[in-house]
C-alpha cells in the first residue's frame, strides 16, 4: 500500500518509462507565456531570435519584439498571420490522425533546476546519437529548453525559455480578414511515402494549385511542395547536392530549399538539422533547367 | 523593256538599285517617248521644288499627319527587322521579369505551420519567427 502511494506523488514527467511522445503531449496541453532565445548555427551562420510566446490550450501565439504589430497564432490545424489585431493571411489544414512510428526514444532524465523551477532535463536518441536534450517544467510538463543537434553531436538550435510565467494566459481576439482564409483537402500525391527515415502523414491541394506534403519522424518535420511557379527566396544561398543546385534559406529553427523542375518548383520547409538535408532531398525530384522556351511559354502563359 | 513610266517615276524618288538605274538608262536612250517622259517629268519636278514651302494650318488635313506612304526599296527588310526588335524584347522580358505565379517564402510558412500545428511536437520546439516584412495592410 505504501508503494502505491509513494507511486502516485510521483510527477509524470519523470522518468517511469515515459515516452516521447507522452513528453509532447504534455508539452502542448501547458499554458503559459514565455520569452523563449532561439539560436541556430547553420551552414550560412548563426541565426537567431527573442520571441514572446503565449500558449494555452494547443494554441501558440508567436510574437517578435522587433516587430509587436506582427503575431503568429497557431494551433488546431490553422495558422493565422495577425497585424495590429487583425487577420491578413490565414491557412487551415484538415490533418490526419496518422502517427510515424517512433524514430527516438527519451532516457530516464536527470532533474535539474531551470529558471528557478524543478526541471527533469531528458535525452532524445535516434539511431544511437543524441538528437537533442529537452529540459521540462517538472510542475506544468511545458518544454523550457530544447537543444538540437546534428550527426557528430555539434550543436545546431537552442530553444530556451529566459522568463517564463505558468499562469494560464488569455488571449486577445483577432478579427478576421475578408477573404484571405482557405481550407486544403486531402489528395494522392507521387511525393514518396516515406523519405530518409521520415514518413508522409498527409498530402494537401488547393485551389491556388499548391500540393504538399508533411513528412515527420515523431519530432523533426518538414513539408514538400509542388507548386505551379518557381519559388524565390528573399535572400540565402545555392546548396549543391547530388541532384544539382538548390536555393537555400535559413530562419531561425527552420530551413527552406527551393528549385525548379520542369513543371514548375518545388520547396521543402521545415526543422531539420544540416546533415539531414541531402538524403532528405536525394529522395526528392531533383532541379531541372526547363529550357528557354519552356519557361518563356510558362512566364508567359502560366 | 516595254514603255518604263514607272522605272522612270521610281528613278525620280531615287528609289531604284543601280543596276535597275543602268538598264533604264540604256532603255531610255534608245526610246524617243520615254526619253521626252523623263525629259518632261524632271522638267514638272524642279518647278514643283522651287516653289516655296507654305506651313499648312493644323488640321487643315487631319488624316495626312496618319498617312505612311511604304517605301518601296527595303520594306520587307524594314518589317522583318521591326518583328525581330519586338520578338526579341518580348523574349527578354518574358524570361527575366518575374511571373505572376511566382510564390513567396510565406505562403509555405503558412501551410507549413498550420500542419505542422497538428504535430506531436508542436509548441516551443517549433516555433516559426514571424516575418518582419511588407504586410498587405
Amino acid at each position: 500500500m505504501a508503494l502505491v502511494a509513494v507511486l502516485v506523488m510521483v510527477p509524470s514527467t519523470t522518468a517511469l518509462g515515459a515516452d516521447l511522445d507522452e513528453l509532447l503531449d504534455e508539452s502542448r496541453d501547458a499554458s503559459y507565456t514565455a520569452e523563449q532565445v532561439i539560436s541556430c548555427s547553420t551552414p550560412e551562420g548563426v541565426r537567431d531570435a527573442v520571441v514572446e510566446l503565449t500558449q494555452s490550450g494547443g494554441e501558440l501565439h508567436v510574437v517578435a519584439p522587433v516587430d509587436p504589430d506582427v503575431e503568429i497564432a497557431s494551433g488546431y490545424g490553422g495558422w493565422s498571420l495577425v497585424r495590429e489585431g487583425s487577420v491578413v493571411s490565414s491557412t487551415n489544414v484538415q490533418g490526419t490522425d496518422e502517427e510515424p512510428k517512433p524514430r527516438y526514444t527519451i532516457d530516464d532524465g536527470a532533474e535539474t533546476e531551470y529558471l528557478g523551477r524543478p526541471a527533469t532535463s531528458y535525452r532524445m536518441i535516434g539511431e544511437g546519437v543524441v538528437r537533442a536534450e529537452l529540459v521540462v517544467d517538472a510542475e506544468i510538463g511545458a518544454l523550457l529548453k530544447v537543444v538540437t543537434f546534428v550527426e557528430n553531436g555539434d550543436l545546431y538550435c537552442e530553444r530556451r525559455f529566459i522568463a517564463f510565467d505558468p499562469e494560464p494566459p488569455t488571449f486577445s481576439q483577432a478579427s478576421t480578414g475578408s477573404d484571405v482564409e482557405f481550407s486544403v483537402s486531402v489528395v494522392d500525391s507521387d511525393l514518396p511515402g516515406s523519405l530518409a527515415g521520415f514518413e508522409r502523414l498527409d498530402v494537401y491541394k488547393d485551389d491556388e494549385g499548391f500540393v504538399f506534403a508533411y513528412y515527420s519522424d515523431g519530432f523533426f518535420s518538414f513539408a514538400v511542395f509542388e507548386t505551379p511557379a518557381v519559388v524565390v527566396l528573399g535572400e540565402g544561398s545555392v546548396a549543391t547536392f547530388a541532384g544539382g543546385p538548390y536555393a537555400r534559406s535559413f530562419s531561425p529553427g527552420q530551413v527552406t530549399f527551393a528549385w525548379e523542375t520542369l513543371e514548375g518548383g518545388m520547396a521543402l520547409v521545415g526543422d531539420l538539422p544540416p546533415d539531414m538535408h541531402q538524403e532528405v532531398l536525394d529522395g526528392l525530384p531533383p532541379p531541372q533547367d526547363p529550357g528557354l522556351f519552356r519557361r518563356l511559354w510558362r512566364n508567359l502563359f502560366g | 523593256m516595254n514603255h518604263a513610266g514607272e522605272l522612270i517615276s521610281a528613278y525620280l524618288d531615287g528609289e531604284l538599285a543601280r543596276s535597275e538605274v543602268e538598264g533604264l538608262f540604256g532603255h531610255v536612250g534608245s526610246c524617243g517617248k520615254c526619253s521626252a517622259e523623263l525629259e518632261a517629268l524632271q522638267s514638272v519636278r524642279s518647278a514643283v521644288r522651287s516653289l516655296p514651302q507654305l506651313e499648312l494650318p493644323p488640321g487643315l488635313i487631319p488624316e495626312a499627319d496618319a498617312e505612311v506612304i511604304p517605301l518601296r526599296r527595303n520594306r520587307g527588310f524594314l518589317v522583318g527587322a521591326a518583328a525581330a526588335v519586338v520578338a526579341v524584347v518580348i523574349a527578354v522580358a518574358a524570361i527575366f521579369t518575374p511571373s505572376a505565379a511566382t510564390i513567396s517564402v510565406e505562403e509555405l510558412n503558412s501551410r507549413y505551420g498550420a500542419r505542422a500545428s497538428l504535430d506531436p511536437a508542436f509548441g516551443p520546439a517549433k516555433v516559426v519567427v514571424p516575418y518582419v516584412v511588407d504586410l498587405p495592410e
